[in-house]
């Protein structure tokens, strides 16, 4: 093994680390939701979903945002490390985007009535997501590393500009979806104990989020330096 | 008397399942590149 694949595999390995603990700290969300925080009079046992639907909903926005900003940076400074790093969030992103997506209607269809309804911020959810299967496919079907790269930065730029609508779609659109109740101008306007759930529930998405985009960026420095000892040999 | 919350505990715990699923899953994936680049 070279020194940079050395490295690759030290640093997958801290990421899979990472993202353990974060499953098990999933686990005490799990935990803290059914057993520690109370059910909701209007919505029954669904609301509770909300724990999982808005820490997701977080990852992924916070995931698509870096991939944009990580996407302005490299094609400022031509770093291959942002590219790897944009890759590997975009990924992560379109995975919790998998978990809001599913969790979203799964909860709407005993509040609602309906599995989905095409609204604002549904619509450009389901459109981000998308936007980065599209984003990974274009990386997977350009060989040239350099070109490669550039292209995606400009896509990853186009979904960092989609992540403010959606934010806002609730207040500039008329929409079914409920109004932010933690990140708006005013006090969160929760009971402490669900907040308390749905902060312990966003920490453990963030970890989670960090510890899979530093697993997969060491798997791709990894194939990288392979892929140059190969070449080399 | 306050009403009875609605019973619609199904839904909560497929939303529970189907996160696991996805994210144990993605794990387990990365676990099994990470093995292979190994070559272990």
């Amino acid at each position: 093994m070279t020194g940079e694949a050395a490295r690759a595999a030290g640093i997958v390995r801290r990421g899979i680390i990472l993202s353990g603990l974060g499953l098990a700290g999933l686990a005490g969300v799990f935990v803290l939701a059914l057993g520690f925080t109370p059910v909701e009079a209007r919505q029954g046992l669904a609301q509770k979903i909300f724990y999982l639907h808005v820490p997701a909903a977080w990852a992924a926005l916070l995931a698509f945002s870096l991939v944009g900003v990580a996407s302005i940076l490299y094609l400022w400074l031509k770093d291959p490390r942002l590219d790897r790093f944009a890759a590997a969030s975009a990924e992560v992103g379109v995975v919790f985007s998998g978990v809001m997506l599913t969790t979203g209607p799964i909860w709407a269809k005993p509040i609602w009535g309906t599995w989905w309804t095409w609204d604002a911020r549904l619509t450009l959810t389901l459109f981000v997501f998308f936007l980065f299967i599209g984003y990974l496919a274009l990386r997977a079907a350009v060989h040239d590393a350099a070109e490669r790269a550039r292209f995606s930065a400009v896509v990853g730029i186009l979904g960092l500009l989609l992540v403010p609508f959606i934010h806002l779609s609730v207040y500039l659109f008329r929409t079914l979806h409920p109004q932010p109740i933690v990140l708006k101008p005013s006090a969160p306007s929760l009971p402490p104990e669900m907040l308390t759930t749905l902060l312990v529930s966003t920490l453990v998405f963030t970890v989670l989020y960090a510890g899979f985009v530093t697993a997969r960026y060491g798997l791709s420095l990894g194939d990288e330096a392979r892929e140059e000892s190969r070449d080399a040999a | 008397m306050p009403p009875e919350p609605p019973q619609n505990g199904e839904y909560l715990v497929a939303a529970y399942i189907i996160t696991s699923v996805i994210l144990m899953g993605y794990w387990g994936a990365l676990w099994r590149r990470a093995k292979k680049a190994s070559g272990k």
